[in-house]
């Protein structure tokens, strides 16, 4: 297992930058989710790790040695980095049986019959398929296929795993299953792990770091709590986690690591980074219902989450807010809020 | 360059090496006697000209036989296409029994050398028909055979290129994920709409590649028309070649060769009309063709199975009962009965004369050894246009089909001219198999190419980069996951090769010399001396022998990995 730097990566196809300026560190071991909308580069991105495409600007070093650079022309092909893939497709080789699939990379690298017999069961072992070692991929159901395709990129101690969108052809209980599956086979390797996924749940829960992606940048890139808490831009607060993002005006500091801040008349305390914040990412959890207020919010619509429900209100001046309730609310009933420590950032805040 | 190419294709050098040494191997092999053609044809005694290029061209035989070959190789490109595409639906995707059997027969008017399936069927129709003589059918002597008339010409060439199409065809058919027609069933498609408007639109790629593979077959069939033609006075560009080259020898060389020349432009268009065709047109599949279709035909089946028989008895039984009726009788012409009966044909031609044993070891040779070496090639060559496409392996791609759609006797003179003497060296490959082997390598090579690259375009490409991403190089590569995933179509590719090369004539027949002797020559040599029995005879033991083959192919397909006997379900 290694690690991977990205120092200023960028690739254009003809006139269309699909990537721009990205640079990263995913650590050993770590398991980095690329989450974004689709078309934001994040599986140009991993096509670059994996060296299916050349990038035209900056580079790709595992654990320091240089893969691919722009500018010395270096590129190391595909089979000779080390990388293991799960694709969407899972691209299971239809001629070949569950064992022969998982035993490919092994075969490659010509491991000794022996070996690669200990090898391929301790792999099918891990994925639950040691009964289907002889089935014909044809034979398998999704959840099944998508496994295998799991054991085969693991099976020789790749530097890294990467996986472009894996359980997007799985249903919703199956992707479930295989979230904790992923997970769990992650702690157990030690593999440094790139999930490719547009969903930001699957990255959320899953994800060591997640690096969330827009127009072929990475906006930001945290732990998944830091995301929800701290979102960089109005980008990544309104992809990643519920709640709202609203104008303020700044009104000064408010000691370390604080603001005060202005919203619909009223003076509000939030927590920043940027000395004046002119957005606020107002999560749920930030609002307190009440009958009484000096912020008063109409509710348009209440839905039942299980154990708790889900306020869409607007305030004056048509703000949009999101706010959880412990009991139902009928439409069109006005409620008073109270806002605590909301997070404030600025509008134009500068990517890095 | 090659610095760049690596950055393109994420392959190694020595990799690169070998891709660019193939390419050129082979464009050395089939369009280097075309180039020597080509310059043949606009060269006079001082130097390069176009006089007689304009010369042949505005002669009204020219013209006329032009039109004949575009009128028959066109009439009947449709007939293969309407039969081998209803043949191709009809066993791909509905529950009619016995597939294997049907696939099997159609199989065979391939393997009937063009030339025996026009004697074939003049024997079944005509006033001196010994099938139709035997049970008192024949016309009066003197009345016309219908066969002499362009319509026959067209037709015979219909029946002898709907394999083509069928196994094209059916190929495609069998990647189209059984997924897509069971969405468009569940959406409420059925019958003819859920084939015209899903299955149909998912074939085009194959159904277009097969019927120009047919359209090409067709305008270089020199067989058919000449046995046809020749005595209605009905001349294509084949016939008129052959004409001119018989009637005044190698003087005319330089005429030939503006002729041949015509031919190739023909079929270049109908091949660049093909790909403007499919430009919009090929979709990529997803998904695993794992099932087999079978579509319920329901109360329709019986109808259906019992006229598909019918079309086989007509185009299969009848023609080579005709052929067999005649190797049985003691001289052509006879009517066959018990009485009549005689093997003297056979045992004549099989065993008194060696040159026949001989043909059957040279043609076997030859046909096996350009189905392994254009399947070696053919692969690899694929695998470069299709993943990394150059200028070069355009053009290529856009002329390789040219030594196929010449007439034999064309490409014949063609390695004649570019062999006779080796550049450098005293050496000459004429008169040795070398020249016959080369110019079939030339010739079959589209017949391979075609259909390991319809596959390869197929393929899911993630299946590659996984196995990239695994480690393995290229080579490793194409043998473990390209050849395995392409092996039916190069598997149908290889017998295709095998069959026509194992009944070729026309390019054999200015080639060969004593000693190499092919199979077609040796039929073409009894039929040309009168003795017709015999030459039905021979035939129909290569007929036989052939048969033998691929029911001991059919036998072996349970030892052999799946889907790589191209006829079985």
């Amino acid at each position: 297992m290694a690690e991977l730097t990205l120092t200023a990566l960028g690739k254009r196809f003809d006139s269309h930058v699909a990537l721009a300026d990205v640079s990263a560190t995913f650590h050993d071991g770590e398991f980095v989710a690329l989450l974004g909308p689709s078309g934001c580069g994040k599986t140009t991105l991993l096509r670059l790790l994996a060296g299916f495409e050349a990038p035209t600007e900056g580079e790709i070093a595992v654990d320091g040695a240089l893969v691919a650079s722009a500018r010395t022309g270096k590129l190391l092909p595909p089979e000779e980095r080390n990388m293991g893939i799960v694709f969407q497709s899972y691209a299971l080789w239809p001629h070949m049986s569950v064992a022969r699939n998982v035993a490919y990379p092994l075969e490659v690298r010509g491991f000794s019959r022996a070996e690669r017999r200990t090898r391929v069961a301790a792999a099918l072992e891990m994925t639950g398929l040691t009964d289907y070692a002889d089935r014909m991929p044809a034979a398998l159901s999704g959840g099944q296929r998508q496994r295998v395709a799991l054991a085969r990129s693991l099976v020789a101690d790749p530097s890294a795993v990467l996986l472009d969108e894996p359980l997007a052809n799985l249903d919703l209980s199956l992707r479930a299953t295989m979230q904790e599956a992923f997970a769990a086979f992650h702690e157990r390797t030690g593999a440094t792990m790139v999930y490719v996924t547009h969903d930001q749940t699957e990255a959320m829960a899953m994800a060591d770091r997640v690096a969330v992606m827009d127009g072929g940048r990475i906006r930001q890139f945290a732990t998944p709590e830091v995301l929800y808490s701290e979102p960089a831009d109005a980008f990544v607060a309104g992809f990643v986690g519920d709640g709202a993002v609203v104008p303020v005006e700044p009104c000064g500091p408010a000691g370390e690591g604080g603001a005060r801040v202005r919203l619909l008349g009223q003076e509000v305390s939030a927590r920043a980074r940027v000395a004046g914040p002119d957005r606020l990412c107002i999560r749920p959890e930030d609002i307190t219902l009440g009958e009484e207020g000096a912020l008063r919010a109409e509710v348009r619509q209440c839905t039942y989450l299980g154990g708790r429900f889900r306020l869409r209100l607007v305030a004056e001046g048509g703000l949009d807010l999101v706010a959880f309730s412990t009991a139902r609310v009928r439409q069109g009933v006005s409620l008073g809020l109270t806002i605590g420590q909301p997070w404030g950032f600025a509008a134009e805040a500068a990517h890095g | 360059m090659s610095q760049s190419l690596a950055r393109n294709w994420g392959g190694s050098r020595s990799d690169d090496w070998l891709l660019s040494a193939l390419m050129g191997l082979a464009i050395l092999l089939t369009l280097a006697p075309v180039a020597r053609l080509l310059i043949e044809g606009v060269s006079g005694p001082d130097g390069l000209t176009l006089a007689p290029l304009v010369e042949v061209l505005a002669r009204p035989t020219t013209q006329a036989a032009l039109w004949h070959s575009i009128f028959t190789a066109g009439v009947g490109t449709v007939l293969s296409m309407l039969l081998g595409g209803a043949f191709a639906f009809l066993v791909a995707l509905t529950d009619i029994r016995a597939k294997g059997a049907l696939v099997f027969c159609l199989m065979i008017p391939m393997m009937i050398p063009p030339q025996i399936t026009a004697l074939a069927w003049t024997q079944v129709m005509g006033p001196s028909s010994v099938l139709l003589k035997t049970i008192g059918l024949a016309p009066p002597l003197g009345s016309p055979q219908p066969l002499h008339s362009p319509l026959g010409i067209a037709v015979l060439l219909g029946i002898q290129h709907t394999s083509i199409v069928f196994l094209t065809l059916r190929a495609g058919l069998r990647a189209i994920p059984p997924e897509a027609v069971e969405a468009a069933r569940i959406a409420g498609a059925r019958g003819l709409r859920l084939w015209w408007q899903v299955v149909l639109p998912l074939s085009v790629p194959s159904l277009a590649a097969g019927t120009a593979m047919a359209f090409v077959t067709a305008l270089g069939n020199f067989g058919i028309p000449a046995m046809l033609g020749i005595p209605a006075g009905y001349s294509t560009l084949p016939t008129l070649i052959y004409q001119r080259l018989a009637g005044m020898g190698t003087s005319v060389l330089t005429e030939v060769a503006v002729l041949a020349l015509l031919i190739g432009v023909v079929a270049l268009a109908g091949v660049v009309l093909n790909r403007l065709f499919l430009r919009r047109r090929a979709y990529g599949l997803i998904g695993l063709a794992n099932r087999p279709l079978e579509i319920s035909l329901k109360q329709l089946r019986l109808p259906v199975e019992l006229v598909l028989w019918l079309v086989i008895l007509a185009i299969l039984v009848l023609p080579l009962l005709a052929l067999a009726a005649t190797s049985l009788v003691p001289a052509y012409g006879v009517p066959l009965s018990w009485q009549t009966m005689s093997f003297g044909g056979w045992y004549e031609a099989l065993f008194r004369q060696p040159v026949t044993a001989r043909a059957f070891r040279n043609s076997f040779l030859l046909a096996t050894g350009a189905a392994v070496v254009l399947m070696a090639i053919c692969l690899p060559l694929a695998w470069i246009m299709l993943r990394r496409p150059s200028r070069l392996s355009r053009t290529f791609d856009l002329l390789v089909d040219l030594p196929y759609a010449l007439p034999g006797v064309v490409l014949a003179i063609a390695c004649i001219l570019l062999f006779i003497n080796l550049p450098l060296t005293d050496l000459t490959l004429y008169g040795t198999i070398w020249i016959i082997f080369i110019a079939y390598i030339a010739r079959f090579f589209t017949v391979m190419l075609r259909p390991v690259q319809s596959a390869l375009a197929q393929l899911d490409p993630a299946m590659e980069e996984a196995a990239q991403s695994a480690g393995a190089s290229l080579g490793k590569r194409l043998r473990t996951i390209i050849l395995p995933l392409t092996a039916p179509a190069a598997a149908a590719g290889a017998i295709l090769v095998f069959l026509t090369a194992f009944n070729e004539l026309t390019v054999s027949a200015l080639l060969w010399s004593s000693g190499t002797e092919t199979l077609g020559v040796v039929i073409f040599n009894l039929e040309d001396s009168g003795e017709t029995v015999m030459a039905s005879a021979v035939s129909v033991a290569v007929v036989g022998v052939v048969i033998v083959l691929m029911g001991a192919i059919q036998l072996a397909s349970r030892r052999l990995p799946k889907g790589v006997v191209p006829w079985q379900n």
